[in-house]
């Protein structure tokens, strides 16, 4: 396994060099994609034999890497989604200058995960955590150096590092308490106890996108190169969940039932912010940057089950619920990498993402569409895909918090188990919406109608993950058996024994293989019935009248009325101006939009708060040296009189 | 397997896929005498899906896959899901589980294979259809889950095997908390069988209705097997409300045996509320719903009251 691991680390950093050279982009990071691949044989190899190489977890602070089940599981995810996402790269990335710098430090940022994933102390751990940081905002300003991009990287480091310092208090409290890997260094109900876990809720909460601290996400993913995108959005994400999963489950020992309190209403709150505002989105890109955000509050949602039903001494349902929290951020990254590389594709062919201006796409991309369809299918958590396989386990073990956390924890994994409800059903119809305006109807602009397949690279890539869809839809069990075993405490029964569907006591199973073959079977039957008989070719129906471009429906009609239902919560605004000459209607004119309520009042106050604070303190320097003379002798007469009176001294 | 079992599977199927247009039709009869008409009958709807066969379906211009394959998929997911609910507590295994949170998973496949149809056609009101029912679904699908918890909760399995025999007898209605879920689950009901005051099942005027919107476009076959898919979809809500969500019969024999009687009696009811409500208006309906999701809350609470 070990070999695989540095052969695949090898490669990668080879091609990493090799892409740099001119004219051998594309061979630098096809070998990225095959270091990529053989990382995450090397990953799932690791989760499979259970076995652990390396270093184990240490407080002291010098360098100490290592690999374990969990590690291996999140290895194995990057391999799945980076060997795709760089086959694509090596056909989508331009070979120019920039070009050539984007291929470095692609390489780069798959090394700065996999460090940040084998890493067995804090000190490496946060430099590579800052390099996975600072590596995309790289990227992005080098494919895009524009004043808007500037600023929303300028966002995106402020918040990540703002929020990050708490992964820096949390990790380097536990070092100093010694509580690395030891889930006994922590007092249970202590103040430090307290405080590492509020620290790394904030730190990798922002990372992972948690609403309130999602601001840059929904920003910064849609602008870097969609190879890219796919990366953040499937599996630095998923980094995020994995330190969390670290902190909270493996080194805190245990704690008190707000840390699974808070962490399952902020997963609750960012599941259905995130799926409402993607729903409003008129750009595929930051469509899919919001549903991030929604499905790492599911994501949340499942470890905060676990640690809810974990302090309430559910130790089986809490293993269960950690295993649905990581199977949901591996069939995430599979479906989001799928889905934003797709995104990639139809910006090439069309030129734009704008939502109302693509259609039709299904038909002039056979391969491409079809496989983003099973992308959305799966997204929007239709049953025989993955995205099912571990909603559903999910909503199982919500179902189970009442079952075993008394009253007030019961009451709130009954209202998480209402909101992921709703956030499926929004689900549908923000992705039906998807569907529609991107894959069906007529093409809304002449560039959609003569789109073309991408290169053969491209198409593989996007084909494969859907095939990952697919196969992890029909199996999850095989997985899901593998990740039970990964809860650290005693009396979680282990590994479940292997089955294809999922099957846990109190439930009525989930036999996917089952229903994949009778909802397969019975719809082969019902077509055949059908037969072929059909009328000619008719035009659509629209009350007699003809079905004209102007009366093409778009992504704000479709969600008008939820617009409309939700208007007390969303607050949208509209204006409609209506310009008569001698009373007879010229023009109308409509502008609508649904603002983002957290930005307006939550950021906004803030920034400005601090853009005065900051405009006051620069007063202070006004450049004359008599001033800071001034300074300097009040300076010591303060320190003078503290001594006197015998403050300081 | 023993012969209970047979005889309820056999029930089961037999009465969710044959059986299922006689609910509609019995409703509309119901119906029609409580209005003072004298109605076409109740096997008016078997009538109508043997015309519907008989005829060549409708091709749209400019569609794809996605319309060709929406009814077939609609069909084939409503079939799954009558495996999945059984008829009384002993049901065979069919191979598909007998889980309550996958029967919501299948009927929402259902809903977006039909909405994603109606996009391929591109057709302004069955949009508008699919965009309401989609909007309805939010808060529908989020009373569905929570009244099912309920039962879940009461019974300690969320198999609905489990659940029919662990809400049987009078034991589950000392308490409160299934009787709250009931609350719920009737608005689920008249929601997912488009009836008023959600929708209104005798109207096709394109602007007033909600399920009838999306599948504007088909006709034959298609139309055949999309109407067979809505009967299925009552009988699959009204067997949940017969065996769960109202007082039943324990054992299997008298389960089944009362089945017919309470499905017809909840027929009559569905039949008494279209002629007393009025449809309501759109906006309003989530409210309802909503409404109908906090009584079921209220119901998981009282449960856990009780039993801490």
């Amino acid at each position: 396994m070990i070999v695989v691991l540095l052969a695949g680390l090898a490669t990668l950093a080879g091609g990493a060099v090799v892409a740099a050279a001119p004219g051998a982009l594309a061979t630098g990071l096809r070998l990225q994609a095959a270091g990529a691949l053989a990382l995450g044989v090397a990953g799932f190899w690791a989760l499979g034999d259970g076995g652990t190489w390396g270093a184990s977890f240490t407080s002291a602070l010098t360098p100490h890497f290592g690999v374990d089940g969990l590690t291996g599981l999140f290895l194995g995810t990057l391999g799945l989604i980076a060997f795709p996402s760089l086959v694509f790269a090596s056909a989508y990335v331009r070979q120019d200058g920039p070009g050539r710098v984007t291929g470095v430090l692609t390489g780069a940022f798959v090394l700065a995960l996999v460090g940040v994933l084998c890493t067995r102390d804090a000190l490496s751990f946060l430099l590579f955590w800052e390099l996975m940081t600072l590596v995309p905002a790289a990227i992005i300003l080098v494919g895009r150096n524009t004043e808007s991009a500037r600023h929303t990287v300028f966002t995106y480091v402020a918040i990540t590092h703002l929020g990050g310092a708490g992964t820096w208090i949390a990790l380097l409290l536990l070092a100093h308490e010694g509580a690395i890997g030891d889930p006994s260094a922590l007092a249970d109900g202590s103040a430090i106890q307290a405080v590492v876990a509020l620290a790394a809720i904030v730190g990798f909460g922002t990372k992972a996108g948690l609403m309130p601290m999602h601001a840059w996400l929904p920003r910064a993913h849609p602008i870097a190169p969609a190879p890219v995108s796919a990366l953040m959005s499937g599996v630095m994400v998923a980094v995020a969940a994995y330190g969390l999963v670290r902190v909270l489950v493996d080194w805190l020992g245990d704690p008190p039932p707000w840390v699974g309190a808070t962490v399952l209403f902020l997963g609750g709150l960012s599941a259905l912010g995130g799926i409402t505002y993607a729903l409003f989105q008129r750009d595929l890109k930051r469509l899919l940057a919001y549903s991030t955000v929604e499905h790492l509050g599911i994501v949340a949602l499942g470890l905060g089950a676990c640690l809810l039903m974990r302090t309430h001494g559910a130790d089986q349902w809490a293993a269960f619920a950690l295993a649905a929290a990581l199977l949901h951020t591996v069939n995430h990254a599979v479906f989001k990498a799928l889905l934003f590389l797709g995104a990639g594709t139809f910006e090439r062919a069309t030129g734009s993402l704008e939502l109302d201006r693509l259609g039709g796409l299904l038909r002039r991309l056979p391969w491409t569409g079809g496989a983003f369809l099973v992308g959305t299918l799966a997204i929007a958590g239709m049953p025989l895909l993955n995205g099912f396989a571990s909603e559903w386990l999910t909503l199982q073990s919500l179902l189970h918090v009442p079952a075993y956390a008394g009253v007030w924890d019961g009451t709130l994994g009954a209202v998480a188990l209402a909101a992921l409800a709703g956030t499926m059903a929004l689900a549908v119809l923000c992705f039906v919406k998807v569907i529609g305006l991107v894959l069906l109807g007529p093409a809304r602009r002449t560039a959609c109608a003569e789109a073309v397949e991408p290169a053969v690279a491209m198409r593989f890539a996007i084909v494969a993950l859907a095939g990952a869809c697919v196969a992890l839809g029909a199996a999850p069990g095989v997985l899901f058996s593998r990740l039970t075993g990964l809860a650290p405490w005693s009396g979680a029964g282990g590994e479940s024994p292997v089955h294809a569907g999922l099957a846990l006591p109190g439930t009525g199973n989930l036999p996917t293989l089952g229903l994949l073959a009778v909802i397969g079977g019975l719809a082969v039957l019902l077509w055949l019935a059908r037969g072929e008989r059909r009328a000619a070719v008719s035009p659509t129906w629209a009350c007699g009248q003809l079905v004209e471009p102007p009366l093409q429906w778009t992504s704000a009609g479709f969600t008008k009325p939820l617009r409309l239902v939700l208007e007390a919560v969303l607050r949208p605004e509209r204006e409609i101006e209506v310009t008569r000459r001698g009373g007879v209607v010229q023009e109308v004119s409509y502008t609508g939009r649904v603002p983002h309520l957290i930005d307006v009042y939550l950021y906004r106050p803030v920034t400005s708060g601090a853009l005065l604070a900051a405009a006051w303190a620069r007063r202070l320097q006004s450049g004359r040296l008599g001033t800071y003379v001034a300074y300097l002798v009040g300076l010591v007469l303060v320190l003078l009189t503290a001594v006197r009176i015998g403050l300081i001294g | 397997m023993t012969t209970q079992t047979v005889v309820a599977g056999a029930v089961q199927v037999v009465g969710g896929v044959a059986a299922a247009p006689l609910l509609i039709g019995l409703t509309q009869q119901v119906k029609a005498r409580l209005q003072g008409r004298r109605g076409p009958g109740p096997l008016q709807p078997y009538r109508e899906l043997r015309r519907l066969w008989g005829k060549s379906s409708v091709e749209v211009e400019g569609t794809t896959i996605v319309y060709r394959i929406a009814p077939v998929l609609v069909a084939a997911a409503l079939g799954t899901a009558i495996l999945l609910v059984p008829a009384a507590q002993s049901a065979p295994g069919w191979g598909v589980g007998h889980d309550a949170l996958a029967l919501a998973g299948v009927l929402a496949l259902a809903r977006l294979v039909v909405c994603a149809a109606a996009w391929d056609t591109s057709n302004g009101f069955a949009l508008q259809g699919a965009s309401r029912d989609l909007t309805l679904s939010v808060f529908v699908e989020a009373a569905l889950v929570l009244s099912l918890a309920v039962a879940a909760l009461v019974s300690g399995t969320t198999d609905l095997r489990g659940i029919v025999a662990g809400t049987a007898g009078d034991g589950p209605w000392t308490t409160p908390a299934l009787a709250l879920g009931a609350i719920a689950f009737v608005l689920v009901v008249i929601a997912e069988t488009g009836r008023q005051p959600v929708d209104n099942p005798d109207t096709h005027l394109e602007l007033t209705m909600i399920h009838e919107g999306p599948i504007l476009e088909y006709g034959g076959r298609d139309q055949a097997l999309l109407q067979w898919a809505m009967a299925a979809r009552h009988w699959l809500v009204l067997v949940l409300a017969a065996q769960v969500f109202l007082p039943h019969a324990q054992g299997t024999w008298w389960q089944l045996a009362l089945l017919p009687l309470t499905l017809l009696l909840l027929c009559g009811a569905l039949a008494l509320t279209e002629t007393l409500v009025a449809k309501m208006r759109i906006l309003l309906v989530p409210r309802l719903i909503g409404v109908g999701a906090a009584v079921a809350l209220l119901g998981i609470v009282t449960w856990l009251v009780e039993t801490a």
